[in-house]
């Protein structure tokens, strides 16, 4: 089991590593821009979807939709001091939102 | 063979959490004094970095003991992931582990010949108070369950509840040990600023790689003992959570409490002991 663990750890600091260059290459200037970047958003909202709400998606082993899911988040919350963060909290609220109503709603 | 892969992945396992949880901790105490912070994995990407740094030694270093006592400190932690996530063993060989650790820092600050080592080497002996919490919570912990070994400890809180409610002042001696391990800490007194890096300042490349591996290593497994023991089988979910939970309340503390002077940081840690441990035994002979 352990082994799914470290897989896990291992593709979200794979994740991190390429949001942090990605987001170095994207963002050249020296100040931080505001505005949310709607392609880090998909990927939040993808990557906490996949990691929260994998038994929804019964077609995809869940161990292959949370590393997929690891991964995205690891992309935007890895992404440089300043940037990904309110799309990563976006993400999240979205999914744990989703998460919630089809656990206790539905 | 299965025993020497659980160890491997569980020593790596430890390593990359723990990096990414220092990471993050570095992260909140930075977001506390209002500044962006480095990225969560920055402590990672530190700690590889210095496996490719060029090595270099100082002359006035006692070399079988400058590079051996960093073999030793990995060596230790490696032994405290095979007593603790792999075979789940007795609670004295953590304590054991513990104290080889003061000893690391002992001969580390003293084997580099470096007069910042130095200081942090005698401040290493004061601070052998760190362990005094340890001893105490394990010796409630033993009068409590009956026996030291964390996999029997497990088994109790799986029938009894978690230990947190039974022996809450043991959990707060912990903690205090878990502060005292952790990076800015109030009580870290052998790597205050005032001495640069305290015993690490002049161990560089490769050498300052497997310190700070093992500094990772380090805090996954008092993280880990720290959830297991006080609040028994919680699953993988339960200690994600409690661990990111534990990094952000140290990181707090940290961020806004100075670091105590060595004298102080003893009374205090001595202090918070006595009355956990006096507390302890009253509520064991009340209830």
């Amino acid at each position: 089991m352990e082994i799914l663990y470290l897989i896990y750890v291992l593709v979200f600091i794979i994740g991190s590593i390429a949001g942090l260059l990605l987001s170095y290459k994207k963002h050249m200037e020296p100040f931080i821009i505001s505005e949310i970047d709607v392609v880090y958003l998909v990927l939040a909202i993808i990557g906490w979807f996949l990691f929260l709400n994998f038994p929804l998606l019964s077609f995809i082993p869940s161990f292959i939709a949370i590393s997929i899911g690891l991964f995205l988040i690891g992309l935007v919350i890895g992404a440089r001091p300043g940037y990904g963060r309110k799309e990563t909290v976006i993400g999240a609220i979205i999914s744990i939102s989703i998460y919630l109503v089809f656990h206790f709603l539905i | 063979m299965y025993l020497m892969a659980d160890i491997l992945i569980n020593v790596i396992l430890a390593f990359l959490a723990g990096s990414l949880l220092l990471g993050l901790h570095r992260k909140i105490m930075a977001r506390i004094q209002l500044r962006p912070g480095p990225p969560i994995i920055q402590y990672l990407l530190h700690s590889l970095k210095f496996f490719f740094k060029e090595s270099s030694f100082p002359k006035t270093a006692s070399m079988p003991f400058y590079i051996g006592i960093v073999v030793i400190l990995a060596g230790i932690w490696v032994t405290g992931v095979i007593v603790g996530p792999v075979t789940q063993g007795s609670l004295m060989i953590i304590f054991g582990i513990y104290a080889i650790h003061k000893i690391v820092e002992h001969n580390s600050g003293s084997s580099s010949g470096s007069p910042y080592g130095k200081v942090s080497c005698v401040r290493a002996v004061f601070s052998a108070a760190g362990e005094l919490p340890l001893f105490a919570c394990i010796a409630i912990l033993f009068l409590i369950t009956g026996s030291m070994n964390i996999s029997d400890i497990i088994a109790y809180q799986a029938v009894h509840g978690p230990l947190i409610y039974t022996a809450p002042l043991a959990a707060i001696m912990f903690f205090t040990l878990i502060l005292t391990k952790s990076p800015y800490s109030p009580f870290a007194i052998t790597k205050g600023k005032d001495i640069i890096s305290g015993f690490e300042t002049e161990h560089y490349g490769f050498l300052r790689g497997f310190i700070m591996l093992s500094e990772s290593v380090a805090w996954y497994i008092l993280l880990w003992l720290f959830l297991t023991i006080f609040f028994g089988p919680i699953g993988i979910i339960g200690y994600v959570i409690g661990m990111i939970v534990i990094t952000a309340i140290t990181a707090f503390i940290n961020a806004t409490t100075p670091m105590l002077n060595p004298n102080h940081s003893v009374m205090a840690q001595f202090t918070i002991t006595l009355v956990c441990l006096v507390g302890s035994i009253v509520m064991l002979l009340i209830l």
